[in-house]
This record gives structure tokens, C-alpha cells and sequence, in this order.
């Protein structure tokens, strides 16, 4: 893509051809001029050369003066010509016709410009207004495309910045439970070849945990592959939503541990039955309660369900860190995670929110967030009550 | 005279992994959990090594390592980053901050041949 203005040469936009030998009587020309409203000017031309110049605002005001159509309407239309008219070549380029039309005298710099060939055989005529017109199209195309162009230049430098990131990001999440439960795994050999039993169950535990973890790490990777690949298929079953709720707050509690915070479940209508992936919408669940309950330290989580319309409505509400509206935006990137990868205090690759909406895509359905920060976030997503399919 | 080590992570599973495989090996080991207050077990206990881990919540590994060497009491105590991290990156902060060296976390061996390696370097 060049940014350069795009310089048409005059030849392509002449706009008319009109003309008329120079003893073509004034009155048969002003007919002319009165039977087209689009004709601006005529040229008058002898043979194939161009002799002189009407424009119709000139004309028409020389013949509406007092007696004008007495005086001049039946003398030679050349008598009443500009007989030294702007005259150029086929060739000149549209910025610099422009230029030598605006340098002529105020009363005249509207007037039509004669464009001959080689040569000097007359053409045809340029308009000056529309060449003031396509010229500053082109400028404006070009300033559009040039900022296109600067945008699509600061997305691929955002993208190679995001690669970088995730790949930092995913090597230290990946590679730290691998470490842990390889030095665990080795402590409890020594200590099995020592006979030392007594710390055995704890390191078994860690390392379960450990190795849980980066379960949940490499199947998010794989998913996001999947989903990516379009891999990933839906397969519809009626199920109770409500229910799916109910299940979802469970395990948030569970997540939550020992924190003082409450896990509210409303959902009026109950049974409610949908039809779409049970599995995927558990997954959307799972992920946006795993956030709320990782980002929460105090406060309430609460599930909304509600119906309206053949769809079902689910917000997901918190009462903690929050998102800076700045921040809003990076949300929904993959590998994007809001903290600095070295000092982060949550855990997480940055990929949970690029997979819900992904799946929701999948399902139909959208997503959306409000958020304050230190106070509190909400997810809303709207699914459809029956597939589509 | 023992030398003595000091462990800096904000995960406890590579805080007792590496003391104990550590102790194993007749060195005495301590821990400090997470980056905060770091630099004060550092000036207090005057260790012979410090093995620094990189990523850790508030002040990251290599931030610490450039508080600690701007220190008078700690900045002749030789830093060795302890970390997950891909290597390249390792080897970029490991000349970006000035400190001895780093060990890849995941190996048993890399550590102890590691460990060995800058404390008789720093003698
Ligand atoms: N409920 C929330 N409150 C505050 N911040 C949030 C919330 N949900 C998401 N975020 C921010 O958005 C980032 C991206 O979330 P996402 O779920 O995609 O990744 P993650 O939770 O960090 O990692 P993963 O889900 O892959 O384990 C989070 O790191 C966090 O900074
Ligand atoms: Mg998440």
C-alpha cells in the first residue's frame, strides 16, 4: 500500500467535449446554455484548435445587461469569448492544473480549462470544481488509508507483544507445576530409601494438587487450540438450567475455601429447561465463578438467572478487585491477563475469558461486562432457550 | 564451616523441595517466604548464596535483586535467580541485573551441580 496522493494526470477527467465554431452566432450558443443546465461552457474551436472560451455565468450576464440580446445576440459567439482561456496539456498533472487554475484572477478562476493532445488539437474541457472535488477525495482516501494502515501496523505490533507475553507466561505456568511435583516425586523417593514416613502424606498431597493444576492449565491450552482449529463441536441436549446454577455456586464454594465470601444462587423461574451444550455452558460457568472467586477476597458472588424472549439471561456478580475501564477492553484477548506476569498474585494463563467467549460465540448466545474498580464486576451473558439448529 | 543458603519463593512447593534436597547435601538453608521483607533476612542472615525466584506477587525476583544489590550490608552476597522462566529470558535479567547466574528450576541435578558451582565460585 503506497501513502503517496494519488496524481491523476487531467486527460481522464475531462467533463465535457462541447464546442462550437468561432462564428457560431451568441444567440444559438445561449440556447445551448438554456436547453442544458448541466453544460457550464463551450469551447470554441476552429479546424481542431482550440480558439477561445464561454462559460455560461459570463455569457448569460453579458446578454441580461441592458440591450445585451440588441447588442450581442446575433454578432459572432467569439466576439463575446475569452480568447486566451487556460489551456493545457492532456498529460499535466490534476495538482498542478489546479494550481494554474486557482493563480488566475478571482472572476475567472472557476472558468472551465481546454486540454488538448500533442498536437494542440482541442480535447475536451476540465471543470475546475470537480477537479477541486476528486483532489480532495484522494487526499482524504488517502489520509483514511493511512490511518487504516497505522492501526493494522499498531494491531500486529499488539499481537507480536501478546505472543511474546503468552509465551512467557505459559512456560512459567506450565513449567512451575512440572517443577514442583518433579522436586516433590524426588523428595519422597529419598525419603522412601530413608525410611523417613512421616511427611509422606503431605507430599503426596501437594503433589496431586500440583499436578490438578496443571491439568487445568494444559486443557485450557488445549482448548483454546481446538476452538481455534474449528475443532471444537456443540452437541445440543435439553437440560435444567437452574440446576446447572445451583451445581456451579457448589463448586465456587468449594473454590472459595476459607474466604469470608457468599455464594448467592437467584433463579426464579425453576426447572428451567434450555436446549443447548450442557457441557460448554458449564465450562462458561466454571470459568467466570473461578474468576470471581480468584479475584474476590470479600463480599458476595451472586448468580442471576432470569428469562425474556427465547432467551435466558445469567450475570455473574462480584464484590471484588474490579477492572479499570481502561482495562475493559483487553479483557477478551487470549493470553491476556491484567497483571504483570512477574508479580501477579493470582494464578492463571489468560486464557479462560478468550475460551467462555468463544464458547458462547459457539452457542449462540453474547457477553458482556460492567465493572468497577475496587468495588466489584459483572458478567452478563445471553444465551438463546432452544438451539437453533 | 557450613555454608549457608538462602531460599527466596513465593511457592512453598519449591521453597521445601529445594531446602530439603539442599540440606542433603550439608548445606544449612534457609526460607523466606514471598519478595516482602527479603532484604532484611538477607542483611540479618549474611548468607553465602541467595537463590532469588523471578516471578512472585508484588515485588518481582529481579526488582528484589536490584534493591538488594543497592545495598550496603547486602550487595556483596552473591544472587543466583531460582526460576521457572524460559531460559532465554533468564539469561536477558541475568545480565540486565547484575547478579551471579541463574538455575533452572525442575532439576534435581542442575541444582546441586548449580549450588556447588557459584558458591565455589564466590570464594
Ligand atoms: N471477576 C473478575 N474480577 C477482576 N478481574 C477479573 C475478573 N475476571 C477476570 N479478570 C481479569 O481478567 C484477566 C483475564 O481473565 P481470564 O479468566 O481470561 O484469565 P485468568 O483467570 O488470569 O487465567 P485462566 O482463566 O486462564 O486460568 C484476569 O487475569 C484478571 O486480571
Ligand atoms: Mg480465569
Amino acid at each position: 500500500m503506497t501513502f503517496e496522493t494519488e496524481c491523476h494526470t487531467v486527460g481522464v477527467l475531462i467533463a465535457s467535449r462541447e464546442n462550437v465554431p468561432p462564428q457560431t452566432r451568441v444567440n444559438r450558443v445561449a440556447e445551448n446554455f438554456f436547453g442544458s443546465t448541466s453544460l457550464d461552457a463551450v469551447a470554441i474551436v476552429e479546424g481542431n484548435e482550440p480558439v477561445g472560451l464561454v462559460t455560461r455565468q459570463k455569457l448569460l450576464f453579458t446578454l441580461f445587461r441592458r440591450f445585451g440580446f440588441e447588442l450581442y445576440g446575433r454578432k459572432p459567439v467569439i466576439t463575446v469569448a475569452d480568447t486566451e482561456p487556460l489551456t493545457i496539456h492532456k498529460n499535466e498533472r490534476l495538482d498542478v492544473a489546479i494550481d494554474m487554475a486557482l493563480q488566475r484572477p478571482v472572476e475567472d478562476i472557476y472558468d472551465e480549462i481546454i486540454v488538448v493532445n500533442d498536437s494542440s488539437c482541442f480535447m475536451g474541457l476540465l471543470s475546475v470544481k470537480q477537479m477541486i472535488i476528486q483532489q480532495s477525495n484522494a487526499l482524504a482516501n488517502s489520509m483514511v488509508q493511512k490511518e487504516i494502515a497505522k492501526a493494522r501496523i499498531k494491531e500486529l505490533e499488539n499481537i507480536e507483544k501478546i505472543k511474546s507475553q503468552f509465551i512467557a507466561n505459559v512456560t512459567h505456568e506450565l513449567r512451575s507445576p512440572v517443577n514442583a511435583i518433579i522436586g516433590l516425586a524426588e523428595l519422597m523417593k529419598i525419603s522412601c530409601e530413608k525410611g523417613y514416613m512421616d511427611q509422606l502424606n503431605d507430599r503426596l498431597s501437594l503433589l496431586m494438587s500440583s499436578a490438578s493444576n496443571l491439568r487445568a492449565i494444559i486443557t485450557n491450552i488445549l482448548d483454546l487450540s481446538k476452538i481455534e482449529a474449528g475443532k471444537m463441536e456443540v452437541i445440543y441436549e435439553g437440560f435444567d438450567m437452574a440446576a446447572l446454577l445451583r451445581e456451579s455456586a457448589e463448586t465456587t464454594r468449594v473454590l472459595l475455601g476459607n474466604k469470608p465470601v457468599e455464594v448467592d444462587v437467584i433463579t426464579p423461574i425453576s426447572p428451567l429447561h434450555i436446549v443447548s451444550d450442557p457441557l460448554k455452558v458449564r465450562q462458561i460457568l466454571t470459568n467466570l465463578l473461578s474468576n470471581a472467586a480468584k479475584f474476590t477476597e470479600k463480599g458476595k458472588i451472586s448468580l442471576l438467572l432470569n428469562e425474556e424472549e427465547g432467551r435466558i439471561k445469567i450475570i455473574v456478580c462480584d464484590t471484588g478487585l474490579g477492572i479499570k475501564d481502561e482495562d475493559i477492553s483487553r479483557l477478551f484477548t487470549a493470553f491476556t491477563q491484567l497483571e504483570d506476569v512477574t508479580t501477579k498474585r493470582h494464578e492463571g494463563t489468560g486464557l479462560g475469558l478468550t475460551i467462555t467467549k468463544n464458547l458462547i460465540r459457539m452457542l449462540g448466545g453474547s457477553i458482556s461486562v460492567s465493572s468497577t474498580y475496587g468495588k466489584g464486576t459483572a458478567f452478563e451473558i445471553v444465551l438463546p432457550k432452544m438451539s437453533s439448529e | 564451616m557450613r555454608k549457608r543458603i538462602l531460599i527466596i519463593d513465593d511457592d512453598v512447593r519449591h521453597l521445601i523441595t529445594a531446602k530439603e534436597i539442599l540440606e542433603e547435601e550439608g548445606y544449612e538453608v534457609i526460607t523466606h517466604h514471598y519478595a516482602f521483607g527479603a532484604t532484611n533476612t538477607v542483611r540479618v542472615q549474611q548468607p553465602d548464596l541467595v537463590l532469588l525466584d523471578v516471578n512472585m506477587p508484588g515485588l518481582s525476583g529481579d526488582r528484589l535483586s536490584k534493591v538488594m544489590l543497592s545495598n550496603e550490608k547486602s550487595k556483596d552476597i552473591p544472587i543466583v535467580f531460582y526460576s521457572s522462566n524460559d531460559e532465554d529470558s533468564l539469561r536477558k535479567a541475568v545480565s540486565e541485573y547484575g547478579v551471579k547466574g541463574y538455575i533452572c528450576k525442575g532439576s534435581i541435578f542442575d541444582l546441586r551441580k548449580g549450588v556447588a558451582y557459584y558458591l565455589g565460585q564466590s570464594q
